[in-house]
């Protein structure tokens, strides 16, 4: 009997044991929605549904701690498993608003290599397990540059060379470090310049000169929208997003991988889920290797389970090498910026209010 | 045999500097002196300002401690005691005092002290040298080797800059070129490198973006900044040297000198943090147009050459390389600012300027015009940045030596009694007492002796003089052969003597005695003691000369040594 047919023996026999235990109830996972909620439901959130009967309801969520405090302890919509990044999952779970979590809990690879050394360094938190690397990158609209091309940091904050309206979401988050990138300052030394006040002040004076040409966006899939429909001719987003739309939709963009902040999707548990054991059985069930593995053929974010990267092969539908497009894929890493958890966790407060008050002004 | 020593010297050294600047950071990211941890507290306005203010202080009543209970020598140690050490072959201090200077360096950076970082990392290279040159290899010259080799590595792992290492090494601790000392010491600092570099991948100090110097006559402007950095180097070692020697004659207890300046330091930060530790934002700033405006450029130049000079003056544990630095590039980016603001000569933008500055005022305070050009080519591996930088430094080094001195480093040690000034053989018996050479083959009279006793006397060794001495011991003069034959046989010695002969005292030099001997005219000279005035022997003059000889004959060999 080879390593499979024993690992899907253990799963047969293990799989109906969980279905007894919760038969019967329902699980409220929070999801980003577009093109990543459909690749999260064809990789795990149906096939764990099929496979313990549990109804999993899916809630919208667009990151942030704030829409975790209110949660009460009873009602309908409340929140058991929570996809969040992980500068909201240390902040929360500093406010002791997701419950402890025990890296025990997860399984083995398929190999028999215990989850500890299977997951990369850094993937356990207090208060959940990091299953995805994802990227905020810069991306362009094929059709409004046929000649000269974007391709760096500075070029989507050059508006005479690349004329034309460009989307960013409205939060701090990424446009600080790309701002203060644009003036040649190495990748290395981002966050210390960035916790100055001179550093933001130069921030913020950078955004202001393409202040008039900015789009925001709130959710995920709205900057491919503006791409697709022509408002804008550059745009911030999630780089599982764009790859979705050029291979699965056709529209004609472009990452610009130069300066793309690498972050990280926390598996969390919300402290006053009433669904513990059924949470922990989904995180369990989602962060499997096979699973992992599934959804990096869908969409381009890479995995955190080295198990699970080695199965990463070809898209699903379209047959491109899904390899090229992870945003961990060794030529796009050289100029990538690391984002600093620890840093944005802990600076939501100033970062929000310095946000708003430049928003509100027209002066820096 | 050297190559491998360079090897393992180059290994451990770059380990330990790691580990330092490691241990700085942390200290720096728990005690929140850094700003990448500072904004994370800002929610807590009072937290920050209470750590500004108190942390600096506390972390000086710390370093205050270190040094005066537990460092032998009651005060940091750093590149002016390496260079001693090498330069007169003399035995470097304690390792226990070593460590413990370098115990007191880390809790200096990690508090925020406005101090450098490489000046210990220097001293620390020095002690591994010094430790491993005790080893019984059969290398001559093993110390200052084993010395340098320390010093290139701790350069070398610092700024990413073998090539700057090497060359440091040779030009402020050995002085010399020899193919016996470069070839370990190159290794050495390859070696660092290759730690650093390829196995820590440690992020290089500095990049900066540079298109070209675009003007001809900018070359003009930069052997300006050379100028005017020299200036202001000079304005800066000045003012430490006086604060230091204000600090020493105050009443303020030694103990508590870094706390106060620790305290001054941390009100000055509550409205100017940029002059906190080693200020490595404030660096990076520097060379992006439009960070800063004029004004506030002149504030923090002033500020951080202000707090510095204290810092250093009363005693905190650090170096001067880092704030010269900060000083020179802030100065740089000033004179490229006020160019395009206040005139109209059409220049490539600020970088260029404030690169020039930075080792304008760096090169004349470490003394190393050669290694400050070789830093700058391999920290922005830019021709045209290492090419305008090297007006600058060449122009500030001429004038400084003019008028102030080689080195920051030489002018502290002429002030311990060490001047390097006329070269190493000098320096060296200059370090050497002249008691060394002393013995007590001579003639003795008492002053109450007859002249026709003391003539048989003479005459039978053979001698033309010798020493009066009173029976207590107290030295009276020379007695010389003519002045006895010119007297009557039963006058008293008391009367021929001569008492204005000269005479040198234990605290005399080999390099003094030998400037005494210049218009001599006799065969020994008295050693008195100073104190009490008793003869403690005599010394010939060829002794003197042959330890002159000697010295200088030793330092030929070493310089000219080969593998």
């Amino acid at each position: 009997m080879n390593r499979f047919s024993a690992c899907f023996l253990i799963l047969c026999l293990w799989v109906p044991a969980l279905a007894r235990a919760d038969d019967g109830r329902s699980l409220t996972i929070t999801t980003w929605g577009g093109a990543y909620e459909a690749s999260q439901r064809a990789a795990y959130f149906d096939s764990f549904a099929e496979a313990t009967g549990v109804e999993i309801r899916l809630k919208p969520y667009n990151g942030g701690v704030a829409p975790l405090r209110g949660q009460g302890t009873s009602g309908k919509d409340q929140w058991d498993v929570l996809d969040m990044t992980e500068p909201d999952a240390l902040a929360a779970c500093e406010e002791g608003l997701l419950a402890p979590f025990d890296p025990q809990d997860l399984r083995p690879a398929p190999d028999g290599t215990a989850a500890r050394k299977d997951f990369l360094s850094g993937s356990f938190l207090d208060c959940g397990v990091v299953h995805l690397v994802y990227s905020t990158v810069l991306a362009y609209d094929d059709r409004a540059f046929p000649g000269d091309k974007p391709q760096s940091v500075a070029d989507f904050f050059d508006i005479e060379r690349f004329p034309g309206k460009r989307a960013l979401r409205r939060q701090p988050i990424a446009l600080l470090e790309w701002a203060l990138l644009s003036y040649g300052v190495p990748i290395s030394q981002l966050y210390d310049l960035l916790s100055t006040e001179r550093g933001l002040t130069l921030a913020f004076r950078r955004l202001d000169q393409i202040r008039d040409h900015i789009v925001w966006w709130e959710s995920g899939s709205e900057p491919v929208e503006f791409l697709k429909r022509g408002e804008v001719v550059m745009a911030s987003g999630f780089n599982g997003r764009f790859f979705n739309a050029r291979v699965n939709d056709g529209i004609p963009i472009t990452v610009i991988w130069d300066g793309q902040l690498l972050d990280s999707s926390v598996w969390a548990i919300a402290k006053t889920s009433q669904h513990q054991d059924l949470a922990r059985d989904f995180i369990r069930f989602a962060t499997r290797a096979e699973n992992m593995a599934a959804l990096a053929g869908l969409i381009p974010y890479g995995p955190m389970r080295r198990s699970a990267m080695r199965r990463i092969g070809l898209h699903a539908h379209s047959n491109v090498p899904m390899l090229h497009h992870m945003p961990t894929s060794p030529g796009n890493l050289d100029r990538a910026i690391r984002s600093d958890s620890q840093w944005y966790a802990h600076t939501e407060a100033i970062r929000q209010r310095r946000f708003e008050a430049w928003l509100a002004r027209s002066l820096y | 045999m050297l190559a491998l020593l360079g090897t393992v010297i180059g290994g451990v050294v770059s380990l330990l500097a790691i580990g330092f600047v490691e241990s700085v950071l942390w200290l720096n990211d728990r005690l929140l002196v850094s700003p990448r941890t500072r904004i994370q507290h800002e929610e807590n306005p009072f937290l920050v300002a209470a750590a500004t203010v108190l942390v600096p202080a506390i972390g000086g009543l710390v370093v205050g401690l270190i040094l005066r209970y537990l460092v032998a020598e009651r005060r940091p140690l750093g590149p002016p005691d390496t260079i001693l050490a090498v330069q007169t072959r003399s035995a470097p201090p304690s390792v226990r005092s070593g460590l413990l200077s370098t115990l007191a360096a880390i809790v200096s950076l990690g508090a925020g002290a406005s101090v450098g970082q490489y000046g210990p990392m220097v001293y620390l290279g020095t002690l591994v040298g010094a430790v491993l040159s005790r080893l019984r290899l059969a290398i001559p010259n093993l110390q200052a080797i084993a010395i340098a080799g320390g010093v290139a590595a701790a350069i070398s792992t610092a700024f990413n800059a073998p090539i700057a290492g090497l060359v440091f090494a040779h030009e402020v601790i050995l002085r010399h070129y020899s193919i016996q000392a470069f070839a370990p010491t190159a290794v050495a600092s390859a070696a660092g490198y290759v730690v650093a570099n390829v196995i820590f991948e440690r992020p290089p100090l500095f990049f900066v973006a540079f298109e070209g110097v675009e003007h001809g006559h900018e070359f003009l402007l930069f052997a300006l900044v050379g100028v005017l950095g020299a200036l202001l180097a000079i304005i800066f070692m000045k003012a430490i040297l006086a604060c230091s020697a204000f600090a020493g004659r105050s009443r303020i207890p030694q103990v508590f000198r870094p706390m106060l300046a620790g305290l001054i330091l941390g009100v000055v930060a509550l409205q100017l943090p940029d002059v906190l530790g080693i200020g490595k934002e404030t660096l990076r700033f520097a060379t992006i147009e439009g960070a800063f405006g004029i004004g506030e450029l002149a504030l923090i130049l002033v500020a951080k050459l202000a707090v510095t000079v204290l810092c250093l003056g009363f005693g905190f544990a650090g170096g001067v390389f880092s704030p010269a630095l900060l000083i020179g590039i802030l100065f740089g980016a000033l004179f490229g600012s006020a160019l395009g603001d206040f005139t109209a000569i059409a220049h490539s933008g600020v970088v260029p300027y404030a690169i020039c500055g930075m080792m304008a005022v760096t090169s004349p305070v470490i003394g190393a015009p050669l290694a400050m050009i070789l830093i700058v080519f391999e920290l922005t591996r830019s021709y045209d940045l290492t090419i305008a930088a090297m007006v600058a430094v060449v122009f500030a080094n001429l004038l400084s030596y003019r008028l102030f001195g080689r080195s920051l480093f030489d002018i502290q040690l002429l002030r311990r009694g060490f001047d390097l000034s006329l070269g190493r053989g000098s320096a060296i018996l200059v370090g050497r007492r002249l008691a060394e050479l002393m013995h007590d083959d001579f003639l003795r009279f008492s002053p109450q002796d007859e002249i026709g006793e003391a003539l048989r006397r003479l005459g039978e060794s053979g001698r033309a003089e010798g020493l009066v001495v009173e029976r207590d011991g107290t030295y009276v003069g020379v007695l010389r052969l003519g002045a006895c034959l010119a007297r009557d046989g039963s006058a008293r010695v008391d009367e021929a003597v001569d008492r204005n002969a000269l005479a040198f005292d234990e605290t005399t030099s080999v390099w003094q005695a030998m400037e005494g001997l210049r218009h001599f005219l006799g065969e020994i000279a008295p050693v008195v003691s100073a104190s009490d005035g008793r003869l403690l022997g005599v010394v010939s003059e060829s002794t003197v000369i042959d330890a002159y000889l000697e010295t200088v004959n030793r330092l030929r060999r070493e310089e000219n040594e080969s593998l």
